[in-house]
């Protein structure tokens, strides 16, 4: 460690003003504050102040996410090693070659083969994803001459995991970079956007390749040649028997289904959940009144109930565990910089979220996957939302002129 | 029982132990008072004495000007050596007069001595004004005119602050221990002025031995005293009105809005020794305290002291200072030197050296909405500053930037320390120039 700060001190001349590098200041900068705490002494008023900062906040969203990698890896590989044991497909092109040098064998019940066969679908969309969402940053900051931000670090952590593991890999690299550059940057980088940078560049793929992210059936199972329904899809075919036919309730919460790589597992985003609850990053305002609004809608169509529509009889309970609820309302509705600000309006917030997200999953035939736009939804109405929360503050201070 | 409060705050660590277990020590005249005629709210007094003139103390140095605005006295006896700008607390040179002290300390023999309950609440309030009567929290707003509400405004309550919410701070603290008889008489005389009954003391729970006195030594006057939570900024006007009471002040009012008048219990005290003594406003409490200062301690402090004379007193500095704060620590105001004197706002000196404050530069704002749950106006600060820095006037107006009171919370907690109180107060000053212009 010591060496490195010996090297970064010894290069600092070159990056700073009048130096050789100085254009490229902004990566010197983030590859310092990165290792290590920088050491300016700020001025101005208020001369106390809290703990904690963006790194620490940014850092602990990736780690809550961890779980969800983990069953990126594992269950996208145990779903394609147990569908090739069923039609004995095998795994092909440079995966395979390099699979094999590894001693994998395609076994659904080695934990090491599904791994492995995971990590060699998972890891390239994750590298492509940062690799070139990284570039834009760094390009946006060298040109506006400010420090590369570690906001990234989470929305290259978010984009690969709402990736379906056949997805091209050219597409991952137009769709973070339309969520980048068009979602976030032209608007003035982060903080700035008013919509979550890794679902815009997600909603741009859906819209623009559909195929390849929604489409078919053939998209969610990285095996050639295969049919893996989402249960969503499945639901919307055939309903709830259509459903449990394919998978359990258990099976769905604990996410061994085919589906977007990270967000199958609801136990997954439980964890996830529980750590920005518990640091206080994550708003549990909008994980409770999401799933409350989710509860609730889902509730009353079960109620009502339809002869021409399967998805009423769906209930509560199947809709919490399955497609990208848990995940959308734990890591991409609380995203603070796209989502209401005010605790009153968060409540609001979240049961928009969930009531859109199922009014979309089961009166629109369109789109089997609700939560995505229903959370691009939120965003948009979220300034709108605390604006009024301000109003009705003003207003209930006059109210409490009596006491 | 829980503890009364207001919705929003936080809790800085109080840093509280450097001095509240100090007696208050009288800090020595120094040889020259600095003492300017702007100290206070409103417009500044005008100075009415010139060099060679020889004043007691006491005396009448600086007239004031208009009802929104106090006379300023000389705070000992001695020679007026300069009338020239000199460097002010609020950062830039102002109108003062430079006293050489005579040894002598000797009070004004005009100064009158009564006894308040020959007095009517006019007369009262004519003495307050007289003597120089201003919050002593550290808003230094003219007492004679808070406790003037216009006749339409029924005030039903008075607050007295003992609350001391600023980290560091423990001059309010000491005085409701060591000298809470003049405390109580100020409130008397308070509630006479008034004429009203009702009376509250609210104090911070974590003043246990204030609240336990206090408590005892007030009940048979008929004040209540009340321990509130530990919160920053509880010992803000509208927040601890809410916390007494559970009235709000409205958006753009005042506390005489909900039937309240709040003063300091430094203000209390003051205004016993105004009446009872005759003497006007010309020493304060104030702590000298902070990781900088060798031997942390609360002072009786004569107005005009430079601050150098106060770090003298107590042991000089400790390490390389790297800020000078007059005030709290949220928010008291930077320093540009320690040749400042202490004025009547002044209820603390804090010194910190280099490397103990602050040292991450500012982010972009991720709104993550700290400010907005920590707001105890339940304004939004990030939408105020982003509008502030952009210098958008009329937006921030329409998001109630004036109804900021500047409490630094928002700061405080900000993860990506973004100068916000800062920015707002900026857009304030643009707001109530627009106002001005239209």
């Amino acid at each position: 460690m010591k060496a490195l700060r010996n090297v970064l001190d010894k290069i600092h001349p070159l990056f700073s003003k009048g130096g050789r590098f100085e254009r490229f200041y902004p990566l010197y900068e983030a590859a310092d504050s990165f290792v290590y705490t920088p050491g300016e002494i700020t001025k101005g008023t208020t001369h106390v102040r809290d703990a904690i900062d963006l790194k620490r906040v940014m850092i602990t969203v990736v780690i809550a996410l961890l779980p969800c990698f983990f069953m990126a890896m594992w269950n996208t590989g145990y779903q394609a090693n147990a569908a090739m044991q069923l039609t004995g497909g095998s795994v092909e092109g440079w995966r395979g070659t390099l699979l094999g040098l590894l001693g994998y064998s395609a076994n659904p019940d080695s934990f090491v083969d599904n791994m492995l066969l995971g990590a060699a679908w998972f890891i390239p969309i994750y590298l492509v994803t940062n690799i070139v969402g990284g570039l834009w940053e760094a390009l946006f900051s060298i040109v506006r001459g400010h420090e590369i931000n570690e906001g990234f670090l989470v929305t290259g952590s978010l984009f690969p995991l709402i990736c379906p593991p056949t997805l091209p890999l050219w597409q991952v690299a137009l769709g973070i970079s339309f969520g980048v550059v068009l979602g976030k940057e032209i608007f003035g980088g982060t903080g700035k956007n008013f919509l979550n940078p890794a679902l815009t560049g997600r909603a741009f793929l859906f819209f623009a390749y559909p195929a390849q992210i929604s489409g078919g059936t053939s998209v969610w199972v990285a095996a050639d040649g295969l049919t893996g329904a989402t249960a969503l899809s499945a639901a919307a075919e055939g309903g709830v028997k259509a459903l449990t036919t394919m998978h359990s309730w258990f099976d769905a919460f604990l996410g061994v289904i085919p589906g977007s790589m990270g967000e199958t597992s609801t136990l997954a985003c439980l964890f996830g959940a529980a750590i920005l609850v518990f640091t206080g990053i994550g708003s549990w305002r909008i994980m409770l009144s999401g799933l409350l609004g989710a509860v609730s809608l889902s509730a009353l169509f079960l109620l009502v109930d339809s002869s021409t529509n399967p998805m009423f009889a769906l209930g509560p309970l199947w809709h919490l565990v399955i497609g990208g609820f848990a995940f959308g309302l734990v890591f991409m509705a609380t995203d603070p910089v796209s989502g209401a600000m005010t605790e009153e309006g968060q409540w609001v917030y979240g049961a928009l979220i969930g009531l859109m997200c199922i009014l979309i999953r089961v009166v629109n035939p369109a789109f089997p996957e609700g939560m995505m736009l229903a959370i691009l939804f939120g965003n948009v109405f979220a300034p709108l939302i605390d604006q009024l929360v301000l109003k009705y503050h003003i207003k209930r201070r006059l109210r409490h002129v009596e006491g | 029982m829980s503890l009364k409060t207001f919705a929003g705050g936080l809790h800085p660590p109080d840093s509280k132990a450097y001095s509240e277990h100090k007696a208050i020590e009288i800090c020595p005249l120094p040889d020259e008072l600095v003492i300017p005629a702007a100290q206070h709210i409103g417009a500044p007094a005008e100075i009415c004495v010139s060099v060679g003139d020889l004043v007691k103390k006491g005396q009448v140095i600086a007239k004031p000007k208009g009802f929104v605005s106090v006379p300023i006295h000389a705070s000992t006896s001695g020679e007026v050596i300069a009338v020239e700008p000199r460097l002010h607390p609020m950062g830039r040179p102002l109108p003062s007069v430079v006293i050489k002290a005579d040894g002598e300390d000797q009070w004004d023999e005009s100064l009158e001595q009564n006894n308040p309950e020959n007095l009517d609440a006019e007369a009262l309030k004519k003495i307050l004004w007289n003597a120089g009567i201003v919050g002593m929290g550290g808003a230094t707003f003219p007492a004679h005119v808070k406790l003037s509400p216009p006749p339409e405004k029924k005030i039903d309550t008075l607050i007295l602050n003992g609350v001391e919410c600023e980290p560091y701070l423990t001059a309010d603290h000491r005085l409701m221990l060591e000298e809470s008889e003049r405390i109580i008489d100020g409130i008397n005389i308070l509630r006479k002025i008034l004429s009203i009954d009702t009376a509250v003391v609210g104090i911070e729970a974590n003043k246990p031995d204030a609240i336990e006195k206090l408590t005892a030594e007030c009940a048979p006057h008929n004040i209540t005293v009340m321990a509130l939570e530990v919160k920053y900024p509880q010992g803000a006007e509208k927040q601890l009105i809410d916390a007494v009471t559970g009235r709000q002040v409205p958006s753009g009012g005042l506390p005489m809005d909900c039937g309240v008048v709040v003063q300091n219990v430094g203000t209390a005290a003051a205004i016993s020794d105004a009446v009872r003594l005759g003497h006007p406003l010309v020493e304060r409490i104030a702590t000298v305290t902070g990781p900088g200062i060798k031997e942390p301690k609360n002072l009786k402090i004569t107005i005009g002291t430079p601050l150098s004379h106060l770090v003298e007193f107590c042991g000089g500095l400790e390490g390389e200072p790297g800020k000078i704060i007059m005030g709290g620590p949220m928010m008291g105001q930077t320093q540009l030197s320690l040749e400042v004197p202490a004025i009547r706002g002044t209820s603390g000196l804090l010194i910190f050296r280099k490397g103990d404050f602050s040292t991450k530069p500012a982010g972009p704002c991720i709104r993550c909405g700290r400010c907005i749950s920590v707001c105890p106006i339940h304004l939004q600060p990030t939408t105020i500053a982003t509008y502030a820095r952009l210098d958008m006037v009329d937006e921030a107006e329409n998001y109630h930037a004036l109804d900021c009171i500047e409490c630094g919370s928002c700061t405080y907690i900000c993860p990506a320390t973004l100068p916000l109180v800062q920015s707002i107060r900026h857009i304030k000053g643009g707001i109530m120039a627009k106002r001005r212009k239209s």
